[in-house]
């Protein structure tokens, strides 16, 4: 019975302690307590070198987090969007190296498209991140994914890791790094990744099985950065260019034999160039710019020669983004700190699609922040300002003529945090922030309505963790429950006639939910085992007209319940990893009725990896290794589905074979 | 130690265990319950049945046929998908439905089907192939169907009547036929871009193209404003009308939808739906003389008894800023309108159907959010008789 019971408590407990450690601070200036200490902590935050056969994209990641629903449509080429707390993807900043990759079209950032390879670390902050010289962007999104690239000590001044990976469905992966110390304090780091995706795999139709086509994928990536430090500052320019051509499956509905699902392709070409350079000019005053030039270009075509039921669409879109950050941060005392931000950007989109207002954007973000952190107790708050000026064409009497519109926010936030015993600590937060309606929020065609508001996200939580160890065990654990209220909620309504929509502020959700993770470790000698679970909880719910049939109905894709089980067994230089993920039931709609209910599924993937050390080369200090890791996904081949009509891939495996010297 | 670890891993594969669900066998139409409707209005005389086509939302494949039964005055949802389990659903995007003798005809646009079902049991007798499906017409020998698979392929049927697709991009929609008995496709004639409704008049066809989508298309980017005449007998296009300057001065006809014949008063009726702009929406018609006339703005919904044209419309069509709108209704009988006193469309989000069995009792379906569940209401002499909950955009009704 103990022992049952403590097996129980395993089950609902556990994790292995994660390195909570904050963002590369800067070279080893005399550093003041305020610029160490983090008032908020990130959610969740995974170290890529402590995984076992770390998957290929940051989306499968980050479906483990709490609060994180990842929308799949399946496939390596299938659109990945993540929806941290149900405020709805457009609210999640993405960043890379501390800048925002953003998307103007759709605010939405494709996670399919971001390789593990070459990142060090990926985190999530549901309130607000609060170190210094933060960009205003990151005070202005509702959560924020960081994603942080890798910095390798090389012992030589040079390094490579070459990696080949392949699996079924049909998947090919290639990529290579390399290293070079060029001078003191200037790397060299260059990167390059194809990938190869042939999207056919099996998924149940009715009582046939069918294979899903159209859905292959090639892309080519490449970056080249460059990492400078200097006395008290540093630098880095990063090159990345990525170059995609897909299919698009399309959703599984009923189709005449002989008419495909879709035949659409779109090919994508993104380009950016971005920098920053970080400078302490005092022990008093730093300052931090960051600049970004940033080129996509996408070409969708229904190809309707070989699909009757296409609408014959041929587009071309091409986006320009230019952005500039000046941080600033004044260390008044040893405990309290004033931050000033500002950031400028601005986006053009154009495109051949008919009736194409050609948009252009100007954003300016501006935030001013304080920190206030003794040892014990750590406060925070700030005050953001987002304004927006777009300027578009629009249709009037004569023909086309310019019209200009102006949007505002202001964003304010507050973070405290308590800290009574080295193993505890005790945060609430409190924000309001502020997303801008998309490009085609207000200007797609039949469906945009260019006098919309920016969509307003409250948010309130609090959190508890302990972490402790004892002897050879350590544990960990987190109580995060949180309330927000997305208004002002950016929706499609139908007008007149069913060709013509329109976009309106109408939405309203609530949202309550509570977010659980527990770790358990030990290690002894060779072994070294540690195990999480994590469970969150959403109630998030449709407020948006009192009195609808579908008022206080759980919002669409929302699960109530979800979670996640991993397990990760090292001995010598053998690890093993056991993840499974679960989702509860959820509704495709509103309408929470049996039609658009999807079943609640549960994933499992197992992972081995084997580390072989390879003989020393001549006139090199650096011990070269091998890496051959097998991965194991959907053990069980479980049938399932994320968005309703797109199959999911059932049992995969993919193998790979690292070789770092 | 080790074994709390085995005994987890025997958890974590009970943990992810998986859902399935087998689809059933299927149920007899007559053993089908649904919501208790009262049609004691229809006193002794109702018809058997109506048929009402949810539409559903493109790409989610959930197209669906409900049921009036008048024998024990129930509501029956989803009927098609519960007597044909094995079809995968009724598929994506129903268009048009039409009772023809004791078959019902379901246009499913974005499946390529052409559904035809018995409207005693709901079997399906026929799933025709055929692209794009939109609105049907039907002789004695032949059911007429617009399609805008012309826009987007070019293609023929082969001896099999299997089709086979030659070429791409003709941008222009075709009529095909469909014999009646054999449920065979008997050819098809080009019309104009993206046809709509069809009407049959003294063995002419007169199909509406709208241009719905090639105004975001190159080269015109333009709606199309043209009828084009049909000789059923020799199944050719006999002419083409133009009314983009029906209404003279700077109004423009574009984007044209529903066509009704009048064969008492030899009259074709069609609607424009407008350019979104400044050229709203409205009812026409062609007199047997040839020339045609406006009969009033505003047409969302419309439907035809007898010889009149019942309509919903609303002036703030094109405001998109609106989030409720004035919904009225109104009828065209030959020469004049009436507009009709309607406190039940105070409750509607967007009427989307409209039926008449007579000149007293109608039926009106609300698409509401047009992504959940709309309804149906059933009006007696100007007065809410009730409202059941119908699938995702119910849009068309048929009697039987």
């Amino acid at each position: 019975m103990r022992g049952g019971f403590s097996v129980l408590i395993l089950l609902l407990s556990v994790s292995w302690r994660l390195p909570a450690q904050e963002a590369d601070t800067l070279s080893a200036a005399s550093v003041l307590s305020v610029r160490e200490r983090p008032v908020l902590r990130p959610s969740e935050e995974v170290r890529l070198d402590a995984q076992v056969a770390v998957p290929l994209q940051v989306a499968d990641v980050l479906s483990r987090f709490t609060g994180v629903q990842v929308k799949d449509y399946g496939g390596l080429g299938g659109l990945k969007t993540v929806n941290v707390r149900s405020l709805g993807s457009e609210h999640v900043g993405v960043f890379l190296d501390g800048i925002q990759i953003d998307n103007a079209q759709n605010m939405q950032v494709d996670l399919g498209r971001f390789s593990t390879d070459g990142l060090q670390s990926v985190s999530l902050y549901n309130g607000q991140k609060t170190g210094r010289l933060q960009t205003a962007k990151e005070y202005a999104s509702g959560a924020a994914v960081y994603l942080r690239s890798e910095r390798l000590a090389h012992p030589d001044g040079s390094g490579g890791i070459l990696r080949l990976r392949g699996g079924y469905p049909g998947m090919v992966n290639p990529s290579v790094r390399w290293d070079k110390d060029l001078l003191p304090g200037l790397t060299l780091r260059t990167s390059a990744e194809f990938i190869y995706g042939d999207g056919r795999y099996r998924y149940p139709y009715y009582d046939t099985t069918l294979v899903r086509e159209n859905g292959d994928i090639k892309s080519l990536r490449a970056e080249v950065m460059l990492l400078g430090a200097h006395s008290g500052g540093d630098w880095r320019l990063h090159i990345y260019s990525y170059g995609s051509e897909r299919g698009f499956p399309g959703p599984v509905i009923r189709r005449a034999l002989g008419f495909p699902f879709s035949a659409e392709r779109q090919t994508d070409q993104d380009l950016f160039v971005q920098g920053g350079w970080r400078q302490e000019w005092s022990r008093r005053y730093a300052t931090a710019i960051r600049m970004k030039y940033a080129n996509n270009y996408t070409h969708y075509c229904t190809h309707a020669e070989k699909d009757p039921m296409a609408f014959p669409y041929d587009l071309h879109y091409r986006q320009h983004s230019g952005y500039f950050s000046l941080a600033q941060s004044l260390t008044l005392t040893e405990v309290w700190s004033v931050d000033l931000s500002t950031d400028l950007q601005c986006n053009a989109l154009d495109s051949d699609a008919g009736q194409f207002v050609t948009p252009r954007r100007l954003t300016f973000t501006g935030a001013l922040a304080t920190r206030l952190v003794w040892e014990k107790f750590r406060f925070a708050a700030h005050v953001a300002y987002l304004g927006a000026w777009d300027v578009f064409k629009t249709p009037d009497a004569g023909g086309w003529s310019r019209q200009n519109t102006w949007r505002d926010a202001w964003m304010p936030s507050v973070s405290l945090s308590w800290w009574p015993l080295p193993f505890l600590e005790v945060a609430a937060f409190c924000k309001r922030t502020f997303r801008l309606p998309s490009f085609n929020d207000l200007y797609y065609s039949l469906m945009g309505n260019s006098s919309l508001d920016p969509e307003s996200a409250f948010q309130c939580g609090g959190e508890v963790r302990f972490a402790r160890e004892w002897g050879r065990w350590s544990f960990e654990a987190r109580v995060s429950p949180y309330f927000n209220r997305v208004a002002g909620k950016i929706v499609a309504i139908p007008t007149a006639s069913q060709f013509r929509w329109t976009m309106l502020n109408v939405g309203l959700a609530d949202i309550t939910g509570l977010d659980l993770k527990a770790g358990a470790g030990w290690s002894s000698g060779d072994w070294d085992l540690r195990l999480t679970g994590r469970y969150c909880f959403q109630q998030a719910l449709d407020h948006s007209a009192r009195g609808s049939r579908t008022y206080g109905n759980q919002i669409p894709y929302i699960p109530r319940h979800s979670g996640s089980v991993s397990l990760l067994v090292r001995w010598r230089r053998w690890s093993l990893g056991w993840d499974s993920v679960f989702t509860g039931e959820r509704w495709s709609r509103t309408a929470n009725i049996p039609d658009y209910h999807i079943a609640p599924w549960s994933v499992t993937d197992i992972s081995l990896e084997r580390r072989i050390l390879l003989p020393r080369f001549a006139h090199r200090t650096a011990q070269p290794s091998l890496v051959a890791a097998v991965r194991c996904t959907n053990l069980f081949n479980c049938r399932y589905e994320i968005v309703q009509g797109y199959p999911m891939p059932g049992l995969g495996a993919t193998a790979s074979v690292t070789f770092a010297w | 130690m080790k074994k709390a670890f085995l005994l987890l891993l025997c958890g974590a594969l009970v943990f992810s265990a998986c859902d399935k669900n087998n689809p059933n066998g299927g149920a007899k139409e007559s053993d089908l319950t649904g919501e208790t409707v009262d049609l004691s209005a229809f006193g002794y005389t109702g018809p058997r049945k109506i048929f009402i086509l949810n539409e559903g939302q493109k790409g989610a494949n959930n197209a669906s046929l409900d049921v009036i039964r008048f024998s024990d005055r129930q509501y029956l949802s989803g009927v098609f998908k519960k007597v044909n389990p094995k079809a995968g659903g009724l598929g994506d995007v129903g268009n048009d439905l039409i009772v023809i003798g004791d078959e019902v005809w379901i246009a499913v646009n974005n499946s390529g089907i052409v559904e035809v079902i018995s409207a005693e049991d709901e079997k399906e007798i026929a799933a025709i192939k055929l692209p794009t499906p939109r609105r049907f017409a039907y002789d004695d020998d032949y059911v007429y169907v617009t399609s805008w698979a012309g826009a987007f392929v070019d293609g023929s049927y082969d001896e099999s009547f299997n089709f086979v697709i030659t070429g791409s991009a003709n941008p222009k929609g075709q009529v095909y036929r469909i014999d009646r008995k054999t449920k065979k496709v008997m050819g098809s004639v080009e019309v104009g871009y993206q046809p709509e409704g069809i009407g049959l008049l003294e063995g002419k066809l007169y199909v509406a193209n709208s241009g719905g989508i090639s105004f975001q298309i190159a080269p015109d980017y333009a709606y199309d404003h043209t009828i084009s005449v049909i000789d059923a007998a020799s199944f050719t296009v006999s002419e083409t009308i133009d009314v983009v300057d029906v209404e003279g001065g700077s109004r423009r006809v574009v984007n044209l939808k529903d066509v009704y014949a009048d064969p008492f008063n030899k009259k074709i009726y069609f609607t424009a739906l407008g350019d979104y702009g400044d050229n709203h929406s409205g009812l026409y018609y062609i007199q047997n003389d040839g020339n045609i006339y406006l009969a009033s703005h505003y047409v969302s919904v419309s439907a035809r008894y007898g010889n009149e044209i019942y309509c919903i419309g609303t002036e703030q069509e094109f405001d998109w800023n609106a989030t409720s709108k004035e919904w009225s209704v109104w009828s065209w009988s030959g020469n004049h309108k009436v507009t009709y006193f309607n406190s039940f469309l105070k409750d509607m989000a967007v009427p989307y159907g409209l039926c008449l069995y007579n000149d007293r009792i109608l039926f009106v379906s609300d698409a509401g959010d047009y992504f959940n569940p709309g309804t149906v209401t059933m009006i007696a002499d100007g007065g809410k008789v009730w409202t059941v909950t119908a699938g995702v955009c119910p849009g068309h009704f048929a009697i039987w």
